[in-house]
């Protein structure tokens, strides 16, 4: 095993404990914080960031083989759909009435129109 | 038929990227059925505007320029809400502030919705029907002005650069 290969697996190995570490946050942060929208700031950032090191692991493990593509593919859409969804919980959560939480210092949101 | 040729080229590439094998036989399949799956959905592609590609591969540095931003604003996004959340004393003052736009089309405010979601602090919550307003939930509001100026001066900017 050349010296390379050795580099790219501890490598590897560092992004998945790094990944997996960012998970374990997002999950204690959706326990711990108080309303739905600070929850989905946990869920969303930091959640996200983890599964996309646990993919960036298997590319650094596997290199540009079709897993590795697949795991690049992933991670892409890991980070273009994980905005929407947390937006669209949000919103829905801001129209059905839940309130923010007691430490909130300001709330500008007016609620538009019925339609769209 | 152009355009459909035009909006297909990435749908091949991707199908590249999905299945796992990038040679010359998966992106022609891929374009070919890009184009199949274009047709229904044709009125989510802009067929009324004027396309150039040159406008197109011009953009792209501005676009790698975005993302190298994005991915290094999602790491400290990152650390700053594990901080929070690993401190023993939960110190938070969160808020919604109402966020003017500058820009007026869908994928602009598309990418600067997504692109506030990804940054410390920010989520986007919801747009205003005339699309001039962005309602953006921070977990630190103690100061919207200064929330107000980052993201028009910072963010806004790196995605009018790349998307309009």
């Amino acid at each position: 095993m050349s010296f390379i290969d050795t580099a790219l697996n501890v490598l590897s190995n560092v992004v998945l404990l790094l990944g997996l570490f960012f998970v374990f946050v997002g999950m204690i942060g959706l326990l711990r914080l108080p309303d739905v929208y600070n929850r989905l700031h946990a869920t969303t950032k930091v959640a996200t960031l983890g599964a996309f090191g646990v993919m960036s692991s298997i590319v650094l493990n596997v290199g540009f083989t079709p897993i590795g593509i697949k795991a690049i593919t992933v991670g892409l859409f890991l980070l273009l759909t994980a905005p929407v969804a947390s937006h669209m919980i949000g919103r829905a959560a801001k129209r059905h009435g839940v309130e923010l939480c007691e430490e909130s210092v300001i709330d500008e949101y007016i609620i538009s129109g019925e339609t769209d | 038929m152009k355009r459909y040729i035009y909006y297909s080229i990435p749908l091949g590439i991707m199908w590249c990227f999905v299945h796992g094998t990038i040679n010359i036989e998966n992106f022609l399949l891929g374009s070919v059925l890009g184009i199949i799956v274009i047709r229904p959905f044709r009125e989510l592609y802009h067929f009324e505007e004027e396309l150039s590609f040159k406008r197109a591969i011009g953009k792209i540095p501005n676009q790698i320029h975005y993302f190298m931003v994005l991915i290094v604003e999602i790491i400290k996004a990152s650390i700053m809400v594990a901080k929070i959340v690993l401190s023993p004393k939960m110190d938070i003052k969160p808020g919604i502030i109402a966020v003017p736009l500058r820009t007026k089309t869908s994928g602009g405010i598309t990418a600067i919705a997504n692109t506030i979601t990804l940054t410390p602090g920010t989520l986007t919550i919801d747009v205003a029907d005339d699309r001039s307003v962005l309602y953006v939930h921070s977990i630190d509001a103690s100061d919207p002005e200064s929330i107000r100026k980052s993201i028009r001066d910072d963010l806004e900017k790196f995605v009018l650069e790349a998307f309009e």
